[in-house]
């Protein structure tokens, strides 16, 4: 086999468990850390007591009608 | 004062603080996401040019050939490599540092950093279309760019996958939402994609067939696993937030996150299908494409739910418009995709115009879209203007919408028409390229109508950035 | 339930990866070529048919022409009933070729055989300007392949092109159009397309 071949054996190995390796790491890491206990609080946690759910954040649109709040 | 949720009223102290502290970490973003914006949103304009240019010479082949560097073979790849590696990475990376710090609830740190990073992978694109223009291409699909182009675009990537990770970690708000998992998981594969297959495609390369398929395993992943991560993440946080709603299963949105992960990678070897491969390579692929279904129904549903009761805001909305449209083309290029990928299928849809049809459903309809809509979101908070002129707003949105459907609906007509052709021994080859030239007209129609819509997009940044339009939100 | 899910994809995911790792190294078994015969197949490029190569590269042939002829069970077997080529292509085929140019576009023909279809005279004109061969092709002309030049002594050079109709009227009076050592090249690559040699895996 040429060297060269070894070579592309080595790194497609590498990727590979370093693919496979990363994701099962991470998903051990993430159910452990309980990302995935309450997904309640997880959907909503991109929402603030300024911008809150029911709260519609871009009407730039109907800016001229005054709609928008100010 | 504004309706309030009545379950958790906020005091007045409360949402002063969520309020500076939101305006804070745009502002952080600010010389960072803008430079990144800015330059893809230039090497849209840049890439849209060569785009025409290549579509007019396939209906114009005598037109701008005296020299080499504006031939057809030239500025396909060099369309290619600005809008895909310019434009979409470029406006991705802008959306994924903004998301990054706004969902981890920190002002975004290294953004000297990142503008550093955006100037070289400025320079790696210059270099790369220009080398490609020179006669250079390396001729490997996706990876056209010739020396040293990759070697720069991979430093910068390194640096942003670095500040991005440096600066998750920085986090306040400890929970990981759909979008960062998005994000991360991008920034995670990209540069091992990247340098991979450059390693094994151009540097080391593989011999043979086997070569090949390293080239459609990156290429494919650039789309399932770089721009396809970037763009739900942006639709996964921009929906739920401009209309005010969370997202209607969070546990389907995770479910798609993971199933994407699994399955996308191996999608690409359909490219190759009737070619000169081991069969269960192909097959292979096959089953990830077909698994593919998953997480796009997993992203469709949740879609639909979350939007479900809220499609008036379309109407005030540039950015859901967008986005919308975006999470849409998803869905139909996904389930297409999953489809085009079986045997029967490709005999007739593989070697034509179909392909390019589907690619630029998934690159343009979706992805595109997201992007403009994440710029529509993103812009006027980090410089403190509302967009000068909704009426070109809507011009914008109104020409890329009717722009891209025109262009998939005459491309896969035309391509299908090909294929089908193509089959068919007893059709002659020069008839099947007399048949096809109505359809490479209306590509180009088509082609005018985006590059319109990416003129008057490129017109009122110019305008945002130069101080034009009022103060944003008032004066809180 | 999530704890079961998580197993589930980790699983997978390993899965793939061992999976994933054997299908590229298959691949990579196919590295030798037909060795112990004289004329092993396929032959070592010459220097300018590797120039040429290269050139076809540089101006992106490619992205309308594949080099690849498809097996007699796809696609009605139309590949061979074109004409393109007598068997299907088999990685064999390829394992000079760096970088390997299969192509995903039919804009124009196959070109995995076309070293048999045309002379070198024929290709010159074409590549000049198409439409003088073919006239409904829609390929770009690659003129800029080409000089013209004033005549030496007024007498036509052997290597000068012969162009016909309005094409040659375009040519000033006493000027001739002689290929660049690019065009030379080029076509000396197009001509070693080729792969009809008979190898065992290819029959079906």
């Amino acid at each position: 086999m040429v060297p060269a071949e070894l070579m592309v054996r080595a790194t497609l190995l590498f990727s590979v468990i370093a693919f496979g390796g990363a994701a099962a790491l991470v998903l051990a890491w993430a159910v452990q850390n309980g990302q995935f206990d309450n997904f309640t609080r997880a959907a909503e946690g991109i929402f603030d007591a300024d911008e809150p759910i029911g709260q519609p954040t871009d009407r730039t649109l109907s800016a001229a009608a005054g709609e928008r709040d100010a | 004062m504004r309706e309030m949720k009545p379950n958790a009223v906020p005091t007045a102290e409360e949402m002063r603080r969520a309020s500076l502290e939101r305006v804070a970490i745009d502002a952080s973003c600010r010389r960072a996401v803008l430079t990144w914006y800015a330059s893809a949103v230039f090497w849209l304009l840049v890439g849209s040019t060569f785009a025409l240019l290549a579509s007019f010479k396939m209906h114009i082949p005598d037109w701008l050939t005296e020299s080499g560097w504006l031939t057809f073979g030239r500025v396909r790849p060099a369309h290619l490599n600005t809008v895909a590696f310019g434009w979409g990475s470029m406006a991705g990376i802008a959306s994924a540092i903004w998301m990054m710090a706004r969902l981890g609830r920190v002002e975004l740190k290294y953004g000297g950093l990142l503008v550093v990073a955006a100037m070289i992978w400025n320079i790696g694109i210059a270099v790369g279309a220009g080398g490609i223009l020179l006669g250079h291409s390396t001729s490997i699909e996706w990876l056209e760019m010739p020396r040293p182009a990759p070697i720069i675009l991979a430093v910068s990537l390194l640096i942003v996958s670095a500040c991005i990770f440096v600066n998750f970690t920085r986090r306040r708000e400890r929970h990981v939402y759909v979008s960062q998992w998005y994000i991360l998981g991008a920034m995670f594969w990209m540069p091992m994609l990247y340098i991979t297959a450059q390693w094994l495609c151009v540097e080391l390369p593989a011999r043979g067939v086997v070569q090949s398929a390293v080239n459609w395993w990156f290429a494919h992943n650039v789309l399932g696993l770089w721009v396809t991560p970037m763009g739900l993440a942006t639709a996964y946080y921009l929906i739920p937030k401009v209309i005010g709603r969370p997202v209607y299963s969070y546990y389907l949105s995770i479910i798609g996150f993971w199933s994407l992960a699994l399955f996308y990678s191996w999608a690409g070897m359909h490219h190759l299908v009737g070619g000169p491969m081991p069969a269960w390579m192909i097959s292979a692929s096959i089953v990830g494409s077909m698994m593919m279904l998953v997480p796009v129904g997993a992203v469709a549903v949740n879609h639909h739910f979350t939007m479900q009761g809220h499609f008036h805001e379309l109407k005030h909305s540039p950015t859901l418009r967008f986005v919308v449209f975006g999470a849409m083309s998803y869905t139909v290029v996904s389930v297409q995709g999953a489809f085009e990928s079986l045997r029967q299928f490709s005999e007739v849809a593989h070697f034509t115009h179909y392909t390019i049809a589907h690619a630029h459903l998934g690159m343009y309809g979706f992805f595109t879209m997201v992007m403009f809509g994440s710029g529509y979101y993103m812009i006027p908070r980090m410089t403190g203007r509302e967009w000068a002129s909704n009426w070109l707003i809507r011009l914008h949105f109104w020409s890329c919408a009717l722009g891209i459907i025109m262009y998939f609906v005459t491309l896969t007509y035309g391509g299908w028409l090909q294929g089908l052709m193509l089959i068919n021994p007893d059709v002659k080859f020069i008839e099947i390229v007399v048949k096809l030239t109505p359809y490479l007209h209306g590509r180009s129609m088509a082609g005018c109508l985006m590059t319109f819509g990416h003129v008057v997009f490129g017109l009122s940044l110019v305008l945002n950035l130069s101080g034009v339009g009022k103060r944003f939100g008032g004066g809180r | 339930m999530i704890l079961f899910l998580g197993f589930v994809l980790t699983f997978g995911s390993s899965w793939a990866g061992l999976v994933y790792a054997p299908r590229l190294q298959l691949g990579g078994l196919d590295s030798v070529g037909e060795a112990g015969t004289a004329q092993a197949y396929p032959r070592v490029r010459t220097e300018q048919e590797e120039r040429g190569k290269r050139v076809y590269e540089a101006n992106g042939c490619l992205y309308c022409h594949s080099q690849q002829i498809r097996s007699t069970t796809f696609g009605n077997n139309a590949d061979i009933a074109r004409g393109w080529g007598r068997r299907r292509s088999v990685p064999r085929d390829y394992v000079n070729d760096q970088p390997i140019l299969l192509g995903t576009m039919r804009t124009g023909p196959d070109l995995a055989n076309v070293g048999q279809r045309w002379s070198a005279d024929w290709q010159h004109k074409h590549l000049y300007n198409p439409r003088m061969m073919v006239p409904k092709s829609i390929m770009p002309s690659l003129r800029f392949l080409y000089e013209i030049r004033p005549m030496v002594d007024g007498k036509p050079s052997p290597e000068a092109i012969a162009l016909t109709g309005a094409w040659a009227a375009e040519i000033p009076e006493g000027s001739e159009v002689i290929p660049t050592e690019d065009a030379k090249a080029l076509v000396a690559y197009l001509l070693s397309l080729d792969q009809s040699a008979d190898l065992p895996e290819a029959r079906e």
